[in-house]
């Protein structure tokens, strides 16, 4: 990952942004709000300069999310909630409707993983390498896959007993 | 040999083992129907996992471009920038900008602005607008305006900004920060539109746009797109304010906003709701959903929150609904100018 001169963090923003997204959408379900993070984590590598640019960003982007969510849990206790999820209201077909509760199903599957897990699994899919994610979590690097392997294995377990027991309750 | 461990397994087949490693799995796997099998059960477990962590992906959208020198400095300058700003448009207009809808009535000796800046398409406010020149001009803004405001086409030409210059270049610079860099999003903007406030959010692409307010956003017509903002506004599920150059000294703001679906203007949640519905389809969520904040909402704020609005559109004679959405214009502009302007607004089509 060497040094970040500007250029190089330039060529980061190419490979990374999205995958920063990606990964701070899985923290706080909003698109816009995981892409005004990952803007404010390269604006802040900017002033920072971090040896390594990647890892230091995802660091950076997982406290950011978790201060988000802190901050959101905190306003809802008394703020006024202008209204449902504009993404969720907008959609009308069968299909985008079936998205969208693929979507909460996931979501709430991820939930149920440890945060350890959880957090493992989605370094992977944002495509960092064993060596990061040990970096990153302070984990063995022997130990990864044995975490990854229990990540998506209940991850899986945990979507499908969704879709079953909702089905259930269906009748 | 011992079997190869799941984490091991996965490893290999995220092609994170070295290359000994790779030898010793392969050299086991080789021996070992078991462990093939197993090999292949996970290398499905894998490609489900990923799968599902794909269904809970965000909208892959275009990559805002980086400029690295630009995007502290441009952001500072943009919140710095932009209150004056307000101050020097609205002066600059009242002095002469304010006189091109109604110079009709008078020709404005110092301001070639009016007449020799015209930008053909402000034509077409004054004209009857054929649904065809809306296409085509919309079409128009969009490819150049929207996506690169600082470059704005259609931008009348520069030759004869003359005195109102010392308004226009800042804003510029601002607005091409805020496009470029994206301003972090955290400190908000607050816009005073027509007395109330609207906290502006980043600026936004027009698909963004779109999938916010589930409707092509409203634009006067013939007027180049400078940029899109999210905002919030309470009474709204979205806000979407696109802010349009006349000329080159008059920016207006034309407010989308689209109503909330609930048509309950504040929804007061007491205590952290966790979102437990989510597994339940979207569909059969809503109307019992819709049911039970009704029950659990305090009767003071809805009345206030309606109480806000109906004074809002009271106050507001400049507010016109079309369709799902309800619009406004708001600029250095004459009231009766920006009811015109509020006459004429379209879709902006892709």
């Amino acid at each position: 990952m060497g040094s970040s001169a500007p250029q190089d963090l330039a060529e980061v923003y190419r490979t990374t942004y999205r995958a920063l997204v990606r990964f701070l959408y899985r923290k706080v379900w909003d698109a816009e709000r995981a892409e005004d993070l990952a803007q404010e984590a390269f604006a802040r590598a900017l002033i920072h300069k971090p040896e390594s640019a990647r890892g230091w960003l995802f660091i950076v982007a997982a406290n950011m999310a978790r201060d988000d969510a802190r901050r959101a849990a905190r306003e809802r206790r008394h703020l006024t909630l202008l209204t449902a999820e504009p993404q969720e209201s907008t959609l009308a077909s069968d299909e985008a409707v079936e998205v969208e509760s693929d979507r909460a199903r996931v979501r709430v599957a991820l939930d149920e993983l440890s945060p350890r897990d959880r957090e493992v699994l989605l370094l992977w899919d944002s495509g960092l390498s064993y060596d990061e994610i040990a970096a990153q979590t302070g984990l063995a690097r022997g130990a990864i896959g044995t975490t990854l392997s229990r990540a998506r294995r209940r991850l899986v377990q945990a979507y499908e007993a969704g879709k079953a027991g909702e089905h259930v309750a269906r009748g | 040999m011992s079997h190869v461990d799941d984490g091991t397994l996965h490893a290999y087949l995220d092609g994170e083992l070295s290359p000994a490693e790779v030898q010793g799995v392969e050299a086991h796997l080789a021996q070992c129907p078991a462990c093939r099998g197993r090999l292949d059960e996970e290398r499905a477990l894998i490609t489900r996992a990923g799968e599902l962590l794909a269904l809970a992906a965000p909208p892959d959208r275009e990559l805002p471009p980086f400029r690295a020198g630009d995007m502290k400095p441009l952001t500072r300058l943009w919140w710095k920038v932009r209150l004056p700003l307000a101050w020097a448009a609205t002066v600059a207009i009242a002095l002469g900008i304010g006189t091109y809808l109604g110079r009709g009535v008078e020709q404005v000796p110092q301001a070639p602005t009016a007449s020799d800046t015209q930008p053909a398409e402000l034509q077409a406010l004054q004209a009857p607008i054929s649904a065809d020149t809306v296409q085509r001009e919309s079409r128009a803004w969009l490819r150049g305006a929207a996506r690169t405001p600082p470059a704005a086409p259609a931008a009348p030409a520069p030759a004869a900004r003359g005195e109102t210059q010392m308004a226009v270049i800042p804003r510029d610079t601002a607005l091409s920060a805020a496009t470029l860099a994206r301003a972090p999003a955290p400190q908000a903007a607050f816009g005073m539109v027509d007395g109330a406030l609207v906290e502006k959010a980043s600026p936004i692409s027009l698909d963004s746009a779109r999938a916010l307010l589930g409707a092509d956003p409203l634009a006067v017509p013939g007027a180049p797109i400078r940029t899109m903002y999210r905002a919030r506004e309470i009474g709204y599920s979205a806000v979407v304010i696109v802010e349009q150059a006349l000329d080159s000294s008059t920016v207006i703001e034309v407010v989308n906003g689209r109503r909330s679906p609930l048509a309950l203007d504040a929804v007061v949640v007491a205590g952290a709701a966790a979102p437990v519905a989510q597994a339940d389809s979207v569909r059969e969520r809503a109307p019992l959903g819709r049911a039970r904040i009704a029950d659990s909402l305090a009767a003071a704020p809805a009345a206030k929150a309606a109480a806000r609005l109906e004074r809002y559109e009271t106050q507001n004679r400049g507010l016109r609904r079309l369709g799902d959405l309800e619009v406004r214009v708001s600029g250095p502009l004459p009231s009766d100018s920006l009811q015109k302007l509020l006459r004429v607004v379209q879709p902006v089509k892709p």
